[in-house]
């Protein structure tokens, strides 16, 4: 083991062990932000690399080092895969936190705080749909959707379970790469350590069925539910299962999935909570009449996906295999996405915040009504009137503070009853990233007939509700971080009935009816 | 757990026994012998497992503690980070990473019963908790520890972590030295079994003769750990608390 020699420093590689200061990085920007501490942009002074900075606060930490931070950092040590984030080190500040000098004072040295370093993402998939204007394509989705399940399925074979699938933890470079992060919620399962797992996990929105009846023996087919809803998301351009507590929750399940029983789920009527939850009238499953405007395959998927029964879920692997994956339009190459400007919700919702206030400031004195923010379903629609520009570089574009976003090329060609529209190139993308903006000209959408539908009413206007708190990216999402026993129905969960991130959104999206 | 031994970072830090049985340079100065610095490390292994037993861990729990304990030395000295804490908060730690969580209250309340003839090895919470910040700083953050359990041969398994062998070996030849050891005590030929499994007997030999050697050298008693006039005088010498 290279060590080097006490009292010479060592410039060339980071020491095999032991962790530098957090001095060696300089910080940008604010990224990401919750009580559990705040992420940053930073920049290693030496290399000049960009990278994301997660702060674990130790202060007001009674039993030490946060069990929730050993968890990430004990997965994270041994999870290397190119859709899993990786973490680069872990850096240790000098002092006290507001040390201007950041010279280290002796003796005091951890009252400061931790950072975990993590390679920097530009976005996070929440925070990328909800640019305004923003729409995916098709082969995007898939490729989306693909590295998704690749990233999932690695750490399911690795047994380890990620517990809070959601976009914001769907980190996604301007390569087109996209990474699983936050494992803050995450566990390693095995066969002699099965059942007693909290319940309390998953935020709210993206929780499977048997989480919210009560189970404590569960296994990766809690994180094959929460993609299922982020896939139907991604296509239907908005959350598609958005209650506002635990039983409400439910109850849209149900009214979407079908009411359980015995032959569809057999053992559900045993679960802890079914008594409790039990749907006063049968209802039937209408996953395909909700959706039927996505395509044949991606339904199939979504269905398996969306499966009551957990022990019924399509897998990561099986997903992989889906006819989905395989059927035109392809998945597209990562690097053929066109590049954007960094968007994580925490800035997403910034923004919004900011053009909020300015518009409500406008209404005030009644000098315009500024139509509502919502994110646009991938889906092709004629002389939809704004968010369509000339081609414009993806680099160092100015950063646009709320207006449309500038990523589509040129106006969509006419949208039209056609499923996938005539546009010649499967995949409607111009490879020359960067120069020309993406050019999604007329670009496969599923077909939906009419156009996107805006969104209902005001409150969940894009990245608002019950998302997780604070925008988490890296994964500081919000109040909601459990600590304390491990199994511990102790810990609230990250369900954003609990959670102050979630009302505090609400407030501020509500004002929208 | 997750990934597996092949890829871990246990794998890739297995030593070489020369490394693992160098006495850190403050600690020779204050004139510990390689054979002093074993002998703490034994002690403090049975510290740790009488604690545990205390508290009521997991076997697992213990191991990892144990072999977190063994880790910090080979990297830092016992001057520096004196072995009467870094025991406690070694299982401190191990208890959060395999999941079977003891409050440092808890513990802390336990040391004082166990401890309470000597102040050296009694701290407070804020003690543990600092430095518990050193040791993970001390590990680089590298806590999956594998062992060579299971249920079968425990004994013989333990006492192979009152030695060093966890940090040099990686834990499927351990076990098979003490599978190796438990056939020969119980007259069982696996000539042909060893045969089948392709491994070098020679190495399983040497570790099972390493194990037969400590039992030998130094005849612990499995409840009262190494004896008192033994390792008072080692303990001696290190600074203790301020």
């Amino acid at each position: 083991m290279a060590v080097a020699a006490p009292g010479q420093l060592n410039l060339d590689e980071s020491p095999s062990w032991g962790s530098r200061s957090v001095d060696c990085f300089e910080k940008l920007e604010q990224i990401g932000e919750g009580t559990y501490g705040q992420v940053y942009m930073a920049k290693e002074t030496e290399t000049n690399e960009i990278v994301a900075l997660k702060k674990i606060r130790m202060d007001n930490e009674r039993e030490g080092f946060p069990i929730t931070a050993i968890r990430e950092i004990k997965i994270l040590k041994k999870l290397h895969h190119q859709n899993v984030i990786q973490l680069k080190e872990i850096v240790t500040s000098p002092g006290p936190e507001r040390d201007e000098q950041g010279k280290p004072i002796e003796g005091n040295k951890y009252k400061g705080s931790i950072y975990m370093v993590f390679e920097y993402m530009d976005h996070d998939l929440t925070g990328l749909a909800d640019r305004p204007g923003m729409r995916f394509t098709v082969p995007q989705i898939k490729c989306y959707m693909r590295q998704l399940l690749t990233g999932l399925h690695y750490c399911h074979v690795n047994q380890v379970l990620h517990r809070d699938i959601k976009g914001s933890n769907l980190l996604i470079d301007n390569e087109g790469n996209l990474k699983l992060a936050d494992f803050g919620l995450a566990r390693s399962f095995s066969s002699d350590h099965n059942g007693n797992l909290t319940n309390r996990v998953i935020t709210l929105w993206y929780r499977p069925p048997e989480l919210l009846l009560g189970s404590t023996r569960y296994g990766p087919a809690v994180d094959m539910w929460s993609v299922g809803c982020i896939f139907a998301e991604l296509l239907n351009g908005k959350p598609i299962l958005t209650g506002k507590n635990e039983p409400e929750q439910l109850s849209k399940i149900f009214e979407l999935c079908g009411t359980p029983d015995e032959l569809i789920w057999p053992g559900v009527t045993k679960m802890p909570w079914y008594n409790n939850f039990k749907p006063q009238r049968p209802m039937k499953r209408r996953v395909k009449e909700s959706f039927k405007h996505f395509d044949r395959h991606a339904l199939d998927l979504l269905e398996k996906m969306l499966t009551l029964d957990p022990s019924q879920r399509i897998s990561a692997k099986d997903a992989l295999d889906a006819e989905y994956f395989w059927t035109d339009p392809l998945p597209c190459d990562p690097k053929s996405l066109p590049k954007y400007e960094a968007s994580h919700e925490f800035q997403t919702k910034k923004k919004r915040q900011q053009q909020r206030q300015a518009e409500e400031a406008a209404k005030r004195q009644k000098l315009q009504h500024p139509p509502p923010h919502s994110r646009l379903p991938p889906i092709q629609n004629p002389g939809q009137p704004h968010q369509i520009r000339p081609g414009q570089p993806m680099h160092n574009a100015p950063p646009v503070a709320a207006g449309p976003s500038h990523h589509y090329a040129k106006p969509r060609g006419p949208g039209g009853p056609n499923r996938y529209p005539q546009g010649g190139n499967q995949g409607g993308y111009n490879p020359n990233r960067g120069g020309q903006g993406g050019g999604y000209g007329s670009g496969p959408y599923p077909q939906q007939g009419r156009g996107p539908p805006p969104y209902p009413g005001g409150g969940m206007g894009g990245a608002g509700g019950p998302r997780g708190g604070g925008g988490s990216g890296y994964g500081v999402g919000g109040p909601n971080y459990q600590q304390g026993g491990p199994y511990g129905a102790s810990g609230p969960g990250r369900g954003p009935n609990y959670n102050q991130g979630g009302s505090r959104n609400q407030q501020q999206y509500g004002n929208w009816q | 757990m997750a990934a597996n031994f092949w890829t871990s970072s246990h794998c890739k830090q297995l030593l070489d026994q020369e490394d693992v049985d160098k006495v850190p340079q403050a600690d020779s100065d204050r004139g510990i012998t390689p054979e002093e610095f074993r002998l703490v490390k034994i002690h403090m292994s049975f510290h740790i497992w009488r604690l545990a037993q205390q508290v009521k861990v997991r076997q697992r729990v213990i191991a990892t503690a144990v072999t977190y304990f063994r880790r910090v030395y080979t990297r830092k000295s016992m001057t520096e980070y004196d072995p009467r804490l870094v025991a406690p908060t070694c299982l401190y730690l191990a208890s959060k990473v395999e999941e079977s969580t003891v409050q440092a209250r808890l513990l802390v309340f336990y040391i004082k019963k166990m401890c309470a003839s000597d102040e050296k090895y009694r701290f407070e919470i804020k003690d543990i908790l600092e430095m518990e910040m050193k040791l993970l700083e001390a590990l680089d953050y590298y806590l999956v520890v594998y062992h060579p359990y299971r249920p079968l041969l425990q004994g013989i398994v333990n006492d192979t972590y009152k030695m060093d062998l966890i940090l040099i070996h990686p834990p499927y030849m351990i076990a098979l030295a003490c599978i190796y050891i438990a056939s020969v005590l119980k007259d069982k030929d696996t000539t042909l079994w060893f045969e089948e499994l392709r491994v070098d007997m020679n190495i399983v030999k040497n570790i099972s003769m390493e194990i037969l050697d400590f039992y030998d050298t130094y005849k612990i008693d499995p409840q009262r750990g190494l004896p008192e006039d033994k390792i008072a005088p080692v303990m001696n010498k290190l600074p203790s608390k301020a």
